[in-house]
């Protein structure tokens, strides 16, 4: 039986129940609503591009405080032993605070949505890229999720975890530059694990199976190695 | 029957620390065992192997036949479990956290209410249901922790140190839900106070340094291994006529006879005694005046026990 209903029910809650939820969307919507402004102003271009970059770049910084607490909060509560000691699997822990974790950077997305729909009422913009864009935000917060749940599962404490899954995130967020110095095949290799470089065709319509797949691998790593995590004790 | 706990030749390394060194310990259905030692004796991993939280580093570990390794959730989902520092989510409602807990264990639809109903009317929650669980007493929240434990009616309760913390009327309470649980649960309770393993459990394994160094019997239970004589007689001649009943492991003379009256401990290897005692008390023409049952003395066993080891290891 599986018990990733209740233990998702649970995970929403503790979530949003927390002042963490409140203060990342209001500072993430306040931050977004400015870039929105500033660029709409400025460009006078009925397109979010750099709303997309800037977003990516709030969720670098956002989704590792969301996430931080996923496990090292359970951890240092003592509540973690009370959740392996259940007959549940491991798999449906990791998974259903992988999504809960997600929840909130969707919920960004959505009022990010707003500013599309601005645009659509005042202007005629080009629809493609902006879907294309939110998918692309989307994917990248499922990895930047799933990087942060598997810090939280080996960090001994919530601000390690931040900083570990804020560092790994940053890191790869702009690893295509070493790529540069790298004599090939290396320089390919880490051009490919760039999330920037994945994450650029989509912000600009352009959207390749083989990115999808790369934010796909990233989740499904980041879910086994955290399950591995959880089973090592 | 096989014994609903069989821990055998269990050993577990933190890096190179050894916490546990090769245990082996049965326990039987319906029994309240205490797991007695010192902090850092070892208690708390061996519970957390049980328990399914901690892997083994050697030997096994079977809960009503299941493995807890290789059939670990059929296993767990036998046992209920009540930490030592009471983890709870603060962030819950008593209402919130049994039912939620019930679902992890398995129970679905109507059968959540009636195990929550169940658990609270036991543990006496009623009034703190609708609290939040920051705001429970240490007492209460031990409580909860529980009835949390009782959700699904599992086999086995294991309590790690269950009285810690609580003050001194909650402590009287909280023996009395232990006891209250032997019988319908097998109940494997730690402490490292000894006079809490006394007034609980049937049987006490006493552990040191990682290493079990014995089990004994806390309450009598018909089998009369350890027996108080009053005699009369010279008391060479009753020593030797105790000393030479079959099974019978030691003789230890209490008071000497005053003129002629002396009290004697005599304690069997595992077997009933008691018969054979009277008959070779009064075959010999001594003067039987008395006997009883002598329940163990858990002090002075620990005692004995933990400078033994100690003398051991020098």
């Amino acid at each position: 039986m599986s018990h990733l209903g209740p233990l998702l029910l649970k995970e929403e809650r503790a979530v949003f129940s927390s002042p963490i939820a409140c203060a990342t969307v209001a500072v993430y919507l306040l931050l977004m609503g400015y870039t929105f402004t500033a660029v709409l102003f400025l460009n006078r271009t009925g397109d979010l591009v750099r709303v997309f970059f800037q977003a990516a770049v709030l969720f670098l910084l956002i989704v590792p405080v969301v996430t931080m607490r996923l496990f090292a909060e359970e951890r240092r509560a003592g509540t973690l032993e009370l959740l392996l000691t259940a007959p549940v699997r491991e798999m449906d822990i990791v998974l259903a605070k992988f999504l809960a974790g997600l929840t909130l950077p969707t919920v960004m997305l959505a009022l990010t949505a707003s500013y599309a729909v601005v645009l659509g009422i005042y202007g005629d913009p080009d629809w493609g890229p902006i879907y294309s864009g939110f998918l692309g935000l989307f994917l990248l917060a499922a990895g930047l999720t799933a990087i942060g749940l598997l810090a939280s599962s080996l960090a001994p404490n919530q601000i390690v975890a931040a900083v570990a899954a804020m560092g790994l995130g940053i890191l790869l967020w702009m690893i295509d530059t070493l790529g540069y110095l790298l004599p090939d095949p290396f320089d390919r290799i880490v051009s490919h694990a760039s999330l920037v470089a994945h994450f650029t065709p989509f912000a600009t319509g352009a959207m390749f199976l083989s990115d999808v797949g790369f934010f796909l691998t990233l989740v499904l790593t980041g879910l086994f190695l955290s399950s591995r995590a959880l089973a090592r004790r | 029957m096989s014994p609903l706990i069989a821990v055998e030749r269990l050993s577990k390394w933190y890096g190179s620390r050894l916490a546990v060194d090769r245990v082996s310990l049965e326990v039987e259905r319906g029994e309240v065992m205490g797991l007695l030692g010192p902090n850092g004796s070892g208690k708390t991993t061996i519970l957390r192997i049980l328990t399914g939280y901690l892997r083994p580093s050697e030997g096994t570990v079977r809960v009503a036949d299941l493995d807890v390794v290789t059939r670990s959730r059929e296993a767990r989902a036998r046992v209920g479990y009540v930490p030592e520092d009471v983890p709870l989510y603060e962030w819950m409602r008593v209402s919130e956290f049994l039912p939620f807990m019930a679902r992890l264990r398995g129970l679905r639809g109507p059968a959540v209410g009636r195990a929550v109903e169940a658990a609270v009317e036991r543990l006496a929650l009623g009034g703190v249901r609708d609290l939040l669980i920051a705001k429970l007493s240490r007492g209460y929240r031990q409580r909860v922790a529980i009835a949390q434990a009782l959700l699904g009616d599992p086999a086995v309760l294991v309590l790690d140190e269950p009285t810690n913390g609580l003050d001194p009327r909650q402590i009287i309470e909280m023996r009395g839900h232990i006891r209250g649980l032997a019988g319908a649960h097998t109940v494997l309770v730690t402490s490292h106070i000894l006079g809490e393993i006394e007034r609980v459990a049937d049987r006490a394994a006493v552990l040191l340094a990682g290493r079990l160094l014995g089990v004994h019997r806390v309450r009598p239970d018909g089998r009369d291994v350890r027996l108080r004589v009053r005699v009369r007689g010279p008391l060479e001649v009753v020593r030797a006529r105790l000393q030479a009943i079959p099974d019978v492991r030691a003789v230890t003379v209490e008071s000497e006879p005053t003129p002629d009256v002396g009290t004697y401990l005599v304690e069997s290897r595992t077997r009933p005694i008691a018969d054979r005692v009277a008959a070779a008390v009064v075959g010999a023409g001594l003067g039987l005046l008395e006997m009883s049952a002598a329940p163990l003395d858990l002090e002075a066993l620990f005692l004995e026990l933990t400078g033994r080891a100690a003398g051991a290891g020098r």
